[in-house]
Order: structure tokens, then C-alpha cells, then sequence
């Protein structure tokens, strides 16, 4: 059957174009019907929804900071990625690759540059990010697991971050990892065990390297990618970034009747409608509960995913490129003296997020080590069951949330201050300095 | 008609039945979950490790005059002697880890400022332990050899 259309000359004519919409279904949109359609038929889009609040959207109100510390891990992953090119996590090799990134790969330094510093903005973003949310009341029912989950990426940043400080083997690196190490010692019962598992051996060696390693490029990324995941499909299935009030307003299952003018293909049910130009009647036959569907009630305070939402997260991911490459350019990151067991330095330092807990350790081990982070960590995990006030969500510094807001505050100033000290007023044996 | 009530009678009993292969279903996932962490708890816990071995010989009697006070930091300890009198003392701090370094009033901690005296006891600083004592013997060719596996009291001597 030679149709006209088959010859050759037109198929290959229409190849480009053909294939071309064989991937991208829809035109970039032109209509309200576009741009909704545009969201749910693509798979990276199908992520965000439709529509979006115009509150969702104030920068002041999220700062970005949630969108900032996921771009930050994907520049994490990809610098990440490329090093593995260059990296052995063996002792006797993984400093002088450290020396060959500065001196014979190309872009070498860049890339640890990128890797270091946004390893560093991630632990603090992530944590502006929770601050962010506590401070907005955000964690309020329905989001109080989505918080816990929040809670759970904070600790493994950490630890990642933790186990990264450790490859490039050097002064800095092994004595951070030896201190930071004997700390998990001191948990109660399994301690030792523990720091066992997590080394390999008595001490940092060779077994350590290779665990970090391990545990720095895929166990802890995969958890992480998985985590993050279920971060985001929590936040669209408990209705989008909280609110103030109108959030917590559940719509009312009224069934509706519509009248459709036009020929239209609707999937309800098992019932496809095909063109048909007769006006037809739909009945909408049944109604899911929750504050993600809102059926009868468009919010007049949202606005098109596409383009708004996309070109407010386009902006934010511009802003932390830029930013972390402007820091790579102007700062290299730390390599000290390969690692002498002979010559601790003096002082020995963790990495900057654990000198805090550091500096607790020196008055005590047990109680600033463990007890009193593992105190902090449950309180943390419990705060949306234990605040299960309802007033105050989708604001600042919500006058009904004072209490809540000037606890956490305090709390997040005491481990400011003691990372301060830690980091700047602590000299050799640990006694006290001034940095001026 | 004989035959309803019996078809209730075995749905009534087909119940529990199905209720206890559930529950025989949900046993056999967490036993294996719990056998498979198990396993992999085992697997990455080390049978050998190829770190330092912890009994090593440190020389002779005749390498430590009496007085001496020299740390062997790749071994982590310090030779101590007096007089006839010898021993092997941790350097290892008891507190995080890190090397102490002999000083004039005994040992001293870089990282969080802990201090023993000469025998290794706690003098100030966060050190919840005094620094171990380690047995020390002479092998039958007259070198000292140090085991770290066995710690004994402080102010236990070999006398060479």
C-alpha cells in the first residue's frame, strides 16, 4: 500500500519532526490547558504540581533553602562522580591523587574545590532549612512524619559529609576521623562494637579508608536519593508547603455535575469517551478524602507551575551554581601534610559541624559526646507530637508559636556558640585562645 | 438441605487458617530480615584485620638505660625505666584517641587537654581512665616483647 504519505522523501522530511514529538507530546503552551498538561505528561515535571500557591512561592517565605540543599547534592553527585575518576581509597595512594588533582587533571582543583565547599553549604543549608521550617510552624499536622524524614536527611548530610573528611588522608583528615570516631566509642553497650564496625580495625587505618570510601559513594548517596525522594512525594501528598489556615481546610465532597460543550477524552473509571460531538452529561462518581484533591474549589491564590514555579527554581539553582563556583575559584580546599601517626597536630579538630559536640566532649566525654546529642536528636524527632498546636502555621515568628520559636532558638544559639568556641577560641591542648 | 450449613462451616474454618498462614507469612519476612542483618553485621564485622599485630618486640633490656622515658609512637606506648625496673604504657588517651606525648610532669593529650602524671594517672582534663599498663616480657632469645592485649595494674614492673 504506497500512501502518499509513505514515500520516502516525506519520511525522511518528517523524521525529525516526527521523532521530535514522539518524546515531547505537547507543545510548549500556549494556553491554561497547555501548561497543566505540560506539567503531568512529563516525568521530570509530573514531580510539582499543576498549580501553585502564591505563598509557596514568596522567596522570603522559603528562602529556597529545601531546593537549595537538593541542588546542592546534585552538584555534590556529579563533582562527586567525576573524582571517583581519579581517586584510589588506598593509604599508600589517596593523598598523592589528592596532589595529582591539583597539579595534573585537568579541572582537578575545580572539582574538589566544588565538592569540598559544597559539601560544607549542604550540613549548613540543610540545617537553615530545618530551622526555616520550625520557625514557620511547618511541621504541623499533616506534615509531622515529612519532618521526621527532614530530621533523617539532616543526620545522614552529616554523615556523609563525615565520612568524605576522611579520603584525602591527610593530617587534617585522620586525626578529625580518629577524634570524631572515639566519640561514637562512648555510646553505652554497643559503642566499641560500633566503632569497630564503622573502622574495620582497632584503629584508623587502611579498613577505615576503605569503609568510608564504601559508605561515602554509594550506600550513604543511595539512602540519601532514596530519602530525598519520599521527602518530596510527602510534601505533595500532604498538600504542598504549609500554608497559613487556609491550608488545613479540607474540601467537602460535594458531587458536581458539568456539562462539557466540546468533544473531550475523559478517563473515569473503565469509561473512555471518544469524540463525540453530542454535548454530554459527567457525573463525577466519586470523591478521594484529603487535602491534596480539591475538587469544586480552585484556589484563587495559585498560579501555573509552568512556567512560574519552573523559573523560580531555575533562578535558585543558577544562584547556588554561581555561588559555590565563585567560592571554588576564590578558596581551595584544605590538604594538609600526608598522614604522620607520629605528629598529632595540636590542637586536634573534627570537622567544624562536630565542634560543637567537641567542645562538649572536653568538659565530658560521655555526657557531651552522646547523652546530651542523643537527648537533642530525640527531642528533635518528637517536636511534631509533642507541639500539636494548631495556630501559628505558614508564618514567621508566629506570635501564638513564641514558646516553641524561642526554645528552638535557644537551642540552635547554644550549639552556634559552642562551634564557635570550638572553632575559633580553642588553641594547642585544647585550652583557651583568643583568635584576636 | 444439608449442604449450606456445611459450606459456613468451612468458610468459618478456612478463616483462621488463612489468618495463621498470614501470620506464618509476616514470622518468615522478619525472621529472614532479622537473619539477613544478622548476617550482614557478621560479614562486615572483621575476623582478621590487618592492622599492626598487638604483641611486638621493642628491642632489648640494654636499648632503655634506667631513667629513659621513650614513646614509640607507630606501637603506641612509652618505655618506661628505672633502675632495674621497666614497663610499657599506653600512649594512647584515653579519652578520643589521640597520642599523648611525654612531658616533664608526666603525659600530656594535644586534643582535648588531658594530663597524667608519670605513671600514667589522670591529673586533669577529660580522661575518664589512666593510661594503661601493658605486660611486658623477656623472650628466650632477650628481647623485650610487649603485648597490648594483656593490660595489667599500674606500677606493675619487669624486672630486667
Amino acid at each position: 500500500m504506497s500512501d502518499e504519505n509513505n514515500s520516502i522523501v516525506k519520511t525522511l522530511a518528517n523524521l525529525p519532526k516526527n521523532v521530535w514529538k514522539s518524546i515531547f507530546r505537547n507543545p510548549l503552551p500556549s494556553s491554561d490547558r497547555g501548561r497543566a498538561s505540560t506539567s503531568f505528561s512529563n516525568f521530570f515535571l509530573h514531580i510539582q504540581p499543576v498549580r501553585v500557591s502564591r505563598q509557596t512561592l514568596r522567596p522570603m517565605y522559603t528562602m529556597g533553602l529545601g531546593l537549595i540543599s537538593f541542588f546542592l547534592f546534585v552538584i555534590l553527585a556529579v563533582t562527586g562522580i567525576l573524582l571517583m575518576f581519579y581517586y584510589v581509597p588506598s593509604t599508600t595512594q589517596a593523598y598523592d591523587r589528592m596532589l595529582d588533582l591539583r597539579s595534573s587533571v585537568a579541572f582537578g582543583i575545580s572539582l574538589r574545590n566544588m565538592h569540598r565547599w559544597a559539601a560544607h553549604a549542604m550540613v549548613a543549608v540543610v540545617f537553615l532549612h530545618m530551622c526555616r521550617v520550625f520557625l514557620t510552624g511547618a511541621y504541623k499536622t499533616p506534615r509531622e512524619f515529612n519532618w521526621l524524614i527532614g530530621v533523617t536527611l539532616f543526620i545522614l548530610t552529616l554523615f556523609s559529609s563525615f565520612t568524605g573528611y576522611l579520603l584525602p588522608w591527610d593530617q587534617l583528615a585522620f586525626w578529625a576521623i580518629t577524634v570524631g570516631t572515639s566519640i561514637a566509642g562512648y555510646a553505652p553497650f554497643v559503642g566499641k562494637s560500633l566503632r569497630f564496625l564503622l573502622l574495620g580495625d582497632a584503629t584508623v587505618g587502611q579498613e577505615a579508608l576503605l569503609r568510608f570510601y564504601v559508605l561515602h559513594v554509594v550506600v550513604l548517596p543511595a539512602i540519601l536519593t532514596i530519602v530525598v525522594a519520599l521527602h518530596f512525594w510527602r510534601i505533595r501528598k500532604d498538600g504542598g508547603l504549609a500554608k497559613p489556615e487556609e491550608a488545613t481546610v479540607a474540601p467537602t465532597p460535594v458531587p458536581v455535575t458539568v456539562t462539557l460543550e466540546e468533544p473531550v477524552l475523559v478517563a473515569a473509571g473503565a469509561a473512555m469517551v471518544a469524540a463525540d460531538t453530542a454535548p454530554r452529561r459527567f457525573t463525577i462518581q466519586g470523591l478521594v478524602r484529603g487535602p491534596f484533591v480539591k475538587v469544586g474549589k480552585l484556589e484563587e491564590d495559585t498560579v501555573f507551575s509552568w512556567p512560574t514555579l519552573l523559573i523560580a527554581e531555575l533562578v535558585v539553582l543558577l544562584i547556588t551554581v554561581i555561588g559555590v563556583m565563585a567560592v571554588s575559584i576564590f578558596f581551595n580546599a584544605p590538604l594538609e601534610h600526608p598522614v604522620n601517626l607520629m605528629h598529632p597536630p595540636n590542637p586536634a579538630k573534627a570537622p567544624w559541624y562536630f565542634l560543637g559536640l567537641q567542645e562538649q566532649v572536653s568538659y565530658s566525654a560521655f555526657w557531651g559526646g552522646v547523652g546530651i546529642p542523643a537527648l537533642e536528636l530525640l527531642l528533635l524527632v518528637l517536636v511534631p507530637y509533642i507541639d500539636r498546636g494548631k495556630a501559628g502555621v505558614g508564618r514567621w515568628f508566629a506570635r501564638e508559636r513564641v514558646w516553641a520559636n524561642t526554645l528552638f532558638l535557644t537551642f540552635v544559639f547554644i550549639n552556634v556558640v559552642l562551634i564557635v568556641i570550638g572553632t575559633f577560641f580553642r588553641g594547642a591542648n585544647w585550652s583557651f585562645v583568643s583568635p584576636f | 438441605m444439608g449442604a449450606a450449613p456445611k459450606e459456613i462451616e468451612t468458610a468459618a474454618q478456612s478463616m483462621p487458617r488463612r489468618r495463621f498462614l498470614a501470620w506464618l507469612s509476616g514470622a518468615s519476612l522478619v525472621g529472614s530480615s532479622l537473619a539477613a542483618m544478622f548476617s550482614t553485621y557478621v560479614f562486615m564485622k572483621p575476623r582478621a584485620t590487618y592492622g599492626q599485630p598487638n604483641r611486638f618486640r621493642i628491642g632489648r633490656p640494654e636499648d632503655f638505660p634506667s631513667g629513659v622515658r621513650v614513646a614509640i609512637d607507630t606501637k603506641r606506648v612509652c618505655i618506661v625505666r628505672d633502675g632495674a625496673k621497666l614497663a610499657a604504657i599506653s600512649t594512647t588517651c584515653t579519652h578520643l584517641g589521640c597520642i599523648v606525648a611525654p612531658s616533664e610532669t608526666g603525659f600530656q593529650c594535644p586534643c582535648h587537654g588531658s594530663q597524667f602524671d608519670v605513671d600514667g594517672n589522670v591529673t586533669g582534663g577529660p580522661a575518664p581512665k589512666p593510661l594503661a599498663w601493658f605486660q611486658v616480657s623477656l623472650t628466650p632469645s632477650g628481647e623485650l616483647e610487649v603485648d597490648k592485649d594483656s593490660e595489667i595494674q599500674t606500677g606493675t614492673y619487669l624486672n630486667v
